[in-house]
């Protein structure tokens, strides 16, 4: 593998800068083909930029690439294509509006004197939805699939192109465990078939299980390297850090000396969407001073739970109890319904707050840095739009102003969604100090270990009900084992089997 | 009165005033789809009417005096394109800024050249098909190059948005701009290409209007061109549903016409609300929300 003639590409000394700020350093980072590479670091560290780099989106300003033994400068992602290059980026690229059929020709349509020739291309797509078991209907619009179907389609636009080198930016952060499984799959029938894959990822125990080889990026430098075999956890998240404090997730809970109210309640709750029964008699309830986890498969009727919260669903059966004025959400789509991307991280978060009137520039930069030392966001400058940020970094904004609106009840959804591990484990702390301040807070995620570690009682949704309940004493393990057992148990559960 | 409505001179009536809202129409539709709001079609209307008849007047010849119309009306497409696109100017500023533009450039060059405020000489119209012309009654408009052109831009325009890579492409630019350039598509150009043809087809409609009429005077395009983008709005961006509501204005601007001429009970001014009491109603109550491409008047 690590012959030299096999290196498929080079980064040499490659820097990229934004302004003033540097987000790649002079990095020199060699590929090998046909290997699973990893590429790791904290949020803001410049895995994203050194991947668009490759890909075209952005062009180096100094240093060289070399793609399979020649120097390239890319000056868009049609080059990049053109040399087999393929990228999932972290946010989907997808056309709402489109079909995935669209969807997956754009760009590289066959087309016969201007007009799309369709007949073998689509059998060419339906043959590849079979081959790798996609499982998608290609006369779907983008806006009625699922969020995994979403990142389908974006793989099948890479398989349509023919990429040989696939780049992919956090693919599994949006994915429940089982989901996980099917892509890891994926990726290693790409590697059967000799393809080169570059994955980002915040999740050792991905790149424990997928990995040839990973490289750290910290603070836009090349940090680290170290094969599979000689791979140690332990030191690889050091190397993530730095000299850093690691952040340590107290167990402490506080005994709840307070009375507990009922916050939340769901009795019998049935909700529709475009007529189809998207919560069906589904009932739980949310009391101060507890995490109520909700894990499921995505699409079983999360979303919807969280729109009829906010009101943006009506019920047709069954009654909703909100016994709390303002409710704080960090919601599922960051981009969309969490903040204005072209708004400084001041200006959303004051837009947020009900008794701000008026806003001086004075104000806005404080609000901005007292967010950003809070929740150390690590950004360019300190008035740069949201949309400028890191995907991690945006994430810790919102959670950052969520949490400082103090309202009784917060609900969370993935709410370390693209988060790096040092920063999750922060966020999963001021989840916890703010239950112990007697908050009532409903988690939602498709990660199982985060729902484990931060709930008090546990609900699996299946088909728009709880079907599984369990409470603290189901899953407060005194081995590994048991809780491998749960887990399995839980992840049953959640895909209707039991 | 019923018996004018049912006739054929009526039919007539209502294909000749179709035909500019549909240029008009899919003009507004092609910049849009490809993500540009382009509320200039009146102006590029009361231009490209006003260069018909100066160039008749000039050279005599109506098909060279169409091609260089043409060739005017996309100078100025150009000119817009460099505003909104490239310089990323507000495009409704921009568009509001080329209807005073060009109205007052007509006004002024019919001033400065034939030195009347009204109108110009009268004009050769453009020649039809004679042999089409022949039939009786309607022989003038089943004759008529640009109308046939307008009916055959229904599919035409059909089949390019939906069928061929460049409508596949325009669409997507106007939709979601950034994941069209992670695909490798030049997203500026096709706003460009989008901006070209609105301008040409728009001066089709404004030319036809000066050819119809013999002359060009002042104020005769009359809001045609506003008309026209709420057809395209009404019909939800799509050609064929344009086609109706097109047509819907066509018939509305016919009746008023026959409502005039036979001498109706009731008062003209109410007559000449009907199209817009009709498109209000036709919004609230037939078409519901109806949502434009994704990032239309975005600039990229
Ligand atoms: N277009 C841009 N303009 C200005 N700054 C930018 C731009 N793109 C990225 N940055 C900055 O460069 C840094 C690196 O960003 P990048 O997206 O590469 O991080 P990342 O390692 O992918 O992080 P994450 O894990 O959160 O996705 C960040 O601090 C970000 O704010
Ligand atoms: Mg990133």
């Amino acid at each position: 593998m690590d012959s030299e003639n096999n290196v498929i590409v080079e980064y040499r000394e490659v820097t990229k800068k934004f302004g003033n700020f540097t987000a790649n350093d002079s990095i020199s980072l060699k590929i090998y083909g046909n290997t699973i590479h990893s590429v790791i670091g904290e949020n803001g560290a410049g895995k994203s930029t050194l991947m668009k780099i490759l890909f075209g989106i952005y062009s180096q300003d100094g240093g060289e690439l070399i793609v399979k033994g020649k120097p390239v400068k890319f000056k868009s992602p049609l080059e990049a294509i053109s040399d087999n290059i393929g990228m999932l980026h972290q946010h989907f690229e997808l056309i709402e509006d489109f079909t995935i059929f669209e969807n997956v020709i754009l760009g590289s349509e066959i087309t016969n004197t201007g007009v799309i020739e369709t007949k073998d291309t689509r059998k060419r797509i339906i043959d590849l939805i079979d081959k790798y078991k996609l499982g998608l209907d290609i006369d779907n619009k983008i806006s009625e699939v699922s969020i995994s179907e979403k990142q389908k389609v974006e793989i099948l636009k890479l398989l349509f192109r023919n990429s040989e080198i696939l780049i992919f930016d956090e693919p599994t952060s949006v994915l429940s465990p089982v989901e996980v499984d099917e892509f890891f799959k994926i990726i290693r029938m790409f590697k059967a078939e000799g393809k080169t894959i570059i994955l980002i990822t915040h999740k050792l125990n991905e790149i424990k299980e997928l990995a040839d080889r990973v490289s750290v990026l910290r603070k836009g430098k090349l940090v680290y390297e170290v094969n599979s075999n000689e791979l140690d956890l332990e030191v690889l998240s050091r190397e993530i850090i730095g000299p850093m404090e690691v952040t340590h997730l107290t167990d402490e809970r506080a005994g709840t000396d307070y009375d507990s109210e009922l916050l939340l309640s769901f009795d019998s709750v049935s909700v529709k969407k475009d007529n189809v029964l998207k919560l069906n008699g589904i009932s739980f309830h949310v009391s101060s001073g507890e995490v109520y986890g909700i894990c499921g498969v995505e699409g079983n009727g999360q979303s919807e739970i969280v729109d009829t919260i906010i009101g943006a669903l009506k019920i047709s059966a069954g009654s909703l109890k909100l016994n709390t004025g303002d409710v704080s959400l960090v919601p599922d789509d960051r981009i969309g319904k969490g903040m204005i991307k072209e708004f400084n991280i001041g200006e959303n978060v004051l837009l947020r707050e009900k008794n701000v009137t008026h806003f001086t520039k004075k104000n806005i930069k404080e609000t901005s840095e007292k967010v950003i030392s809070e929740y150390d966001v690590r950004l360019s400058d300190s008035l740069s739009p949201l949309a400028s940020l890191s995907g991690g970094n945006q994430q810790k904004v919102i959670f950052g102003r969520e949490t400082g609106l103090d309202n009784k009840m917060m609900v969370l959804v993935h709410p370390t969604r693209g988060v790096d591990i040092n920063s999750s484990a922060f966020i999963y702390k001021i989840i916890i100090e703010q239950r112990n301040k007697n908050k009532g807070i409903l988690l939602i995620s498709s990660d199982l270990e985060e729902i484990l570690k931060l709930s008090d009682r546990i609900g699996v949704i299946f088909k728009g009900r709880i079907s599984q309940e369990y409470p603290k004493s189901d899953f407060t393990f005194s081995n590994d084992e048991d809780k491998h057992n749960f887990m399995v148990k839980v992840g049953k559960a959640m895909i209707g089997i039991e | 009165m019923i018996e004018s409505i049912l006739s054929l001179t009526f039919l007539a009536q209502v294909l000749r005033m179709f035909t500019p809202y549909y240029l008009g129409a899919s003009a507004a539709n092609f910049s849009e789809r490809g993500g540009v709001i382009n509320i200039a079609i009146e102006g590029f209307m009361i231009i490209s009417a006003f260069g018909y008849a100066f160039f008749t007047l000039t050279f005599g010849n109506p098909f060279l005096s169409v091609f260089m119309t043409l060739i005017l009306a996309t100078a100025f497409s150009f000119l817009y394109a460099l505003l909104t696109i490239k310089l990323k100017i507000n495009q409704i500023v921009t568009g509001v800024g080329f209807n005073l533009l060009m109205a007052g450039t007509a006004k002024f060059l019919m001033m400065f050249v034939y030195q009347s405020s009204s109108n110009t000489p009268a004009i050769q119209p453009i020649p039809g098909i004679s042999l089409l012309n022949s039939i009786p009654v309607i022989g003038k408009a089943a004759g008529d190059y640009i109308i046939i052109f307008a009916f055959v831009l229904i599919f035409l325009s059909q089949f390019i948005l939906f069928r061929t890579r460049f409508g596949l492409r325009l669409r997507s630019v106007g939709e979601n701009p950034e994941a069209a350039e992670t695909l490798g598509i030049k997203v500026r150009l096709y706003k460009l290409y989008g901006v070209l043809i609105c301008g040409v087809l728009s001066s089709l409609g404004g030319m036809w209007l000066a050819s119809n009429q013999s002359s060009f005077s002042d104020g005769m395009i009359a809001g045609r061109g506003y008309i026209a983008i709420a057809a395209m709005i009404i019909g939800k961006w799509k050609p064929v549903n344009i086609f109706f509501a097109c047509l819907m204005f066509a018939f509305f601007e016919g009746l008023e016409i026959t409502l005039q001429i036979s001498g109706s009970f009731l008062p003209t001014q109410i007559v000449q609300m009907l199209p817009y009491v009709i498109t209000i109603l036709v919004l609230i109550g037939f078409i519901g929300k109806t949502s434009p491409p994704a990032a239309d008047g975005v600039p990229y």
